[in-house]
């Protein structure tokens, strides 16, 4: 019965957002529409990571080589090709994805800590031939100024167009966690040999899994450049994926939209603790601490824990 | 004897030694980083912040020395021992109780110390450049070679490396608390079973490593300039030569910095604009060859 | 059903598995036994593919499945329980055992239709049989030894197995889960007519439902016959000088 309800309201509360969202522009000035935009595209690329990391149990150190790629992709195409740029958006995300599953190939017959530390490997020279190949990428100066087609060009369309593309790919990635793909994707999680013991091709899955969250993440590269016109080479960088790695313990890695919310944190923090002082690193490293200590399933995780908690006592008790 | 004259040219000499000095400053980097994870399984991205630290701290002591030899010497050794006590307490205060968890929340942990300290050095420090004179001795070059000029304070360089791979040798392999730290790394319950202070151990290991992040700092410091970012950059170097020299091997870590450092020189000598992408070019072909590592490494 | 041929398998300077050999025929129950260190979860584990062994065959029903990936295994039509408990701790009983099934129906690759709505009347149809209905929403990680032990069972059964390797079912069970583990396999061999391999310590149980017995000592089979034939062998007994195994 409480689990129902629970639902219920879940589901109140869920639809209430999403309208307030799409009322933002209404009365929200034109910065925090910005910052919102940022906020949905971040969170769209932590729970991307979240697919592999929290719900494949593999330690995706590096994803925003995905991110960074796919924007440069689509930027590159933008400018570079004499293609109309809607086709920039689609190159994105499927370049991503290409690189996703050749870096795959690769790091996937390793174990988990070697996993993590060739794809830094491999990304770190992705990044760093971005970075000096200045005559075709800009170098460290990225990209500015790409030209979006008209009709998502404004601030408050950019952000529709975001707050659209980042609802589907969620319900996309939403359907695919809880499709058998899924089911099976968090055995393998939870115990390898068992979930092979039980038929289930472990390394094949798991290479399914990262083709599909480096076309997510591909995805977010293209929405930063409809939301901000430029591209830089730190998107590629690692400090970038650490971060995006702390934004999915943060909100709860084993929840849903725990990344989201992770993300919405993190980048409130830069944004307001910026406005004040020079040093915002610092609040969040100590935000991380905190974290890692006391509330290791991130903030979701422990209300969830709560919640579950609460729903045991009402069964026993009926 | 012309061909000879050729192929060595000095130009090329002097690139290898150029590179050779790297070499010196990401090995005795690496070797603490790869002691702390083949010891204590911490992916330290916290040694990063530690060089960048030691390099400001040796601006910061050389100066209140005047800024001449004697400062040069003292915070060479003031910095890398500054260092090492705050990393004590660290690991003391906070590492020490995520030991039975995952691998990842102590690599997020130690990236939480990077993003703190990161701060801390801008608010103490500010965000400008900083210079450190080099020694009197040292100023100045050598020639080798045909006339190509060679600093002297890069032939300290590569007299220090080997002093400090010996002594690290010697540390490890033939004292007690050495021995104690190689076993724990394989067998860390064995160890504690046969009674001994696993704990502290740990907190030692820890403290070398992070010394030498220090020390590397604080020499590379007469050489480049002491700014924020220095510890991104060369983390990353760091881990990529851990990985490709087998985690917790010494030796591995000098190799692996040798490729590191020569891959660099030289490919800047063949192909100037690219040439900072060998070092990286040749740790994915390492990699593909030997997943684990060239050397035997302690996991 | 089942053969095994000089099966070997050494790790670094230790030889685990010496020239082991093995019969089943279909519908049997048979049992391994041997003291500790012999050698059994080795085997089982050369024979499911969680290890490769470095010399000898695995022959089931006649096919040469030597060296498989154990997913390749389980699809040929053996299923297995692990003897230290392999599940899934994060996710429910229902789900763990409905997962298996997926996975048998190569529904695995399906990437849209919520897992919720399939497979549940088998799962339930397991879980009655194995006795965990009441308990199938709970959380594998906070469930007592013994269920989890089940659990493994029915999650083997998910595969719909020809053969089912069962190691060490009883292992840390309390007195009734053990019987009711007793009773769930002679239930399995009996009105499922599966063929059954399992390794026990407990002499008692072994002798009771086993049709016929494998002695391993040190990686090796000593014997491999009826109950009767096992208890009066010679070396078997002296492999066993001080008594009782159980652990």
């Amino acid at each position: 019965m409480l689990k129902n309800t629970l639902e219920g309201k879940g589901r109140i509360v869920g639809g209430a957002v999403i309208v307030l969202l799409f009322l933002f522009p209404l009365f929200l000035p034109r910065f925090y529409i910005y910052l919102v935009s940022i906020i949905l595209l971040t969170g769209l690329l932590a729970t991307s990571l979240n697919l592999p990391l929290g719900y494949g149990g593999i330690f995706q150190f590096h994803h925003a080589v995905f991110y960074g790629v796919g924007a440069y992709g689509a930027a590159l195409t933008i400018t570079k090709s004499g293609l109309s740029p809607w086709f920039g958006f689609v190159v994105a995300p499927l370049t991503a994805a290409l690189l996703s599953l050749i870096m795959g190939l690769i790091c996937i017959r390793l174990s988990k800590l070697y996993f993590g530390m060739l794809q830094i490997s491999l990304g770190s020279l992705v990044w760093i031939i971005v970075y000096r190949w200045y005559s075709f990428t800009g170098g460290d100066n990225g990209i500015h100024g790409i030209p979006v087609p008209n009709v998502i060009s404004s601030p408050n369309s950019a952000y529709y167009f975001t707050l659209l593309v980042t609802l589907l790919s969620l319900w996309a990635l939403y359907k695919i966690i809880n499709s058998p793909f899924g089911s099976a994707l968090q055995g393998i999680r939870d115990n390898p040999v068992r979930s092979a013991m039980i038929g289930i091709n472990v390394k094949l899955h798991q290479l399914v899994v990262l083709v599909i969250a480096g076309f997510f993440a591909g995805v977010a590269g293209s929405l930063f450049i409809v939301v901000d016109t430029a591209v830089f080479p730190d998107m590629l960088f690692w400090t970038l994926s650490l971060e995006v790695l702390i934004m999915c313990l943060l909100g709860g890695w084993f929840t849903f939209l725990g990344p989201m919310l992770g993300a919405a944190i993190t980048i409130f923090m830069r944004t307001f603790v910026s406005g004040f002082t020079d040093y915002w690193t610092l609040p969040l490293g100590i935000l991380m601490m905190l974290v890692i200590f006391f509330l290791p399933n991130g903030i979701l995780g422990y209300i969830e824990e709560k919640l579950h908690g609460s729903l045991i006592e009402q069964t026993v008790k009926e | 004897m012309d061909v000879l004259y050729t192929i060595f040219s000095p130009k090329l000499m002097s690139q290898i030694f150029v590179g050779l000095s790297r070499t010196v400053i990401l090995f005795i980097v690496a070797s603490g980083l790869s002691l702390i994870l083949g010891v204590l399984r911490i992916p330290n991205i916290w040694h990063g912040s530690l060089y960048m630290v030691g390099a400001f701290m040796t601006f910061t002591i050389s100066g209140a020395f005047g800024g001449g030899s004697v400062g040069f010497w003292m915070a060479l050794i003031l910095a890398p021992l500054g260092v090492a006590f705050v990393s004590l307490i660290a690991e003391r205060s906070f590492f020490q109780h995520l030991y039975e968890r995952e691998h990842l929340m102590l690599l997020l942990l130690t990236f939480a110390f990077s993003l703190v300290f990161g701060d801390l050095v801008k608010m103490v420090w500010g965000m400008e450049y900083k210079s450190v004179p080099v020694p009197r001795i040292f100023q100045g070059s050598i020639h080798l070679f045909g006339g190509l000029p060679f600093p002297r304070y890069n032939v300290f360089l590569l007299v220090i490396g080997p002093v400090v791979a010996v002594a690290l040798w010697l540390i490890v392999n033939k004292t007690k608390v050495g021995k104690i730290s190689r076993a724990a790394a394989v067998d860390r319950e064995m160890v504690g079973a046969v009674g001994i202070n696993v704990s502290w151990v740990f907190a030692f290991v820890f403290m070398i490593g992070c010394l030498l992040a220090g020390l590397g700092g604080a020499l590379v410091a007469p050489t480049v300039n002491v700014s924020l970012g220095m510890d991104h950059t060369l983390i990353m170097e760091a881990f990529l030569i851990v990985i490709i020299g087998g985690l917790g091997n010494i030796w591995g870590a000098l190799l692996g910095a040798l490729i590191f450092g020569l891959a660099q020189s030289l490919g800047i000598l063949i192909w100037p604009q690219f040439g900072i992408v060998f070092p990286y070019a040749a740790v994915i072909v390492v990699l593909l060859l030997r997943p684990t590592g060239l050397l035997k490494s302690t996991w | 059903m089942l053969e095994v041929k000089s099966l070997s398998k050494s790790f670094g300077g230790f030889v685990a598995v010496n020239g082991a050999n093995l019969e089943v025929e279909k519908g049997e129950i048979v049992a391994v036994i041997g003291p500790n260190g012999a050698g059994k979860t080795t085997l089982f584990n050369l024979i499911t593919g969680v290890l490769k062994p470095e010399n000898g065959k695995v022959f089931f029903k006649g096919e040469d499945i030597t060296g498989l990936p154990s997913y390749e295994v389980c699809k040929k039509g053996i299923s297995r329980s692990f003897q230290v408990v392999n599940v899934f701790q994060r996710l429910s009983i229902f789900e763990n055992v409905r997962i298996s099934i997926l996975s048998r129906e190569r529904k695995t690759w399906n990437l849209f239709t919520p897992s919720a709505k399939l497979a549940v009347e088998e799962t339930n149809g397991i879980l009655e049989s194995v006795g965990l209905m009441g308990k199938k929403d709970r959380t594998t990680g906070l469930i007592s030894h013994g269920d989890r032990k089940v659990l493994e069972i029915a999650m083997a059964l998910g595969g719909n197995p020809e053969l089912l390797i069962l190691d060490e079912p009883t292992a840390g069970m309390a007195p009734e889960e053990t019987s009711h583990c007793i009773e769930l396999i002679k239930d399995l061999s009996g009105k499922r007519g599966l063929t059954i391999l399992f390794c026990e310590h407990d002499m008692e149980i072994v002798f009771g439902i086993a049709n016929r017995i494998m002695v391993m000592v040190r990686g090796g089979t000593i014997i491999q016959g009826s109950c009767d034939e096992v208890r009066s062998n010679q070396a078997v007994q002296e492999a066993y000088l001080g008594g009782s195994d159980a652990c």
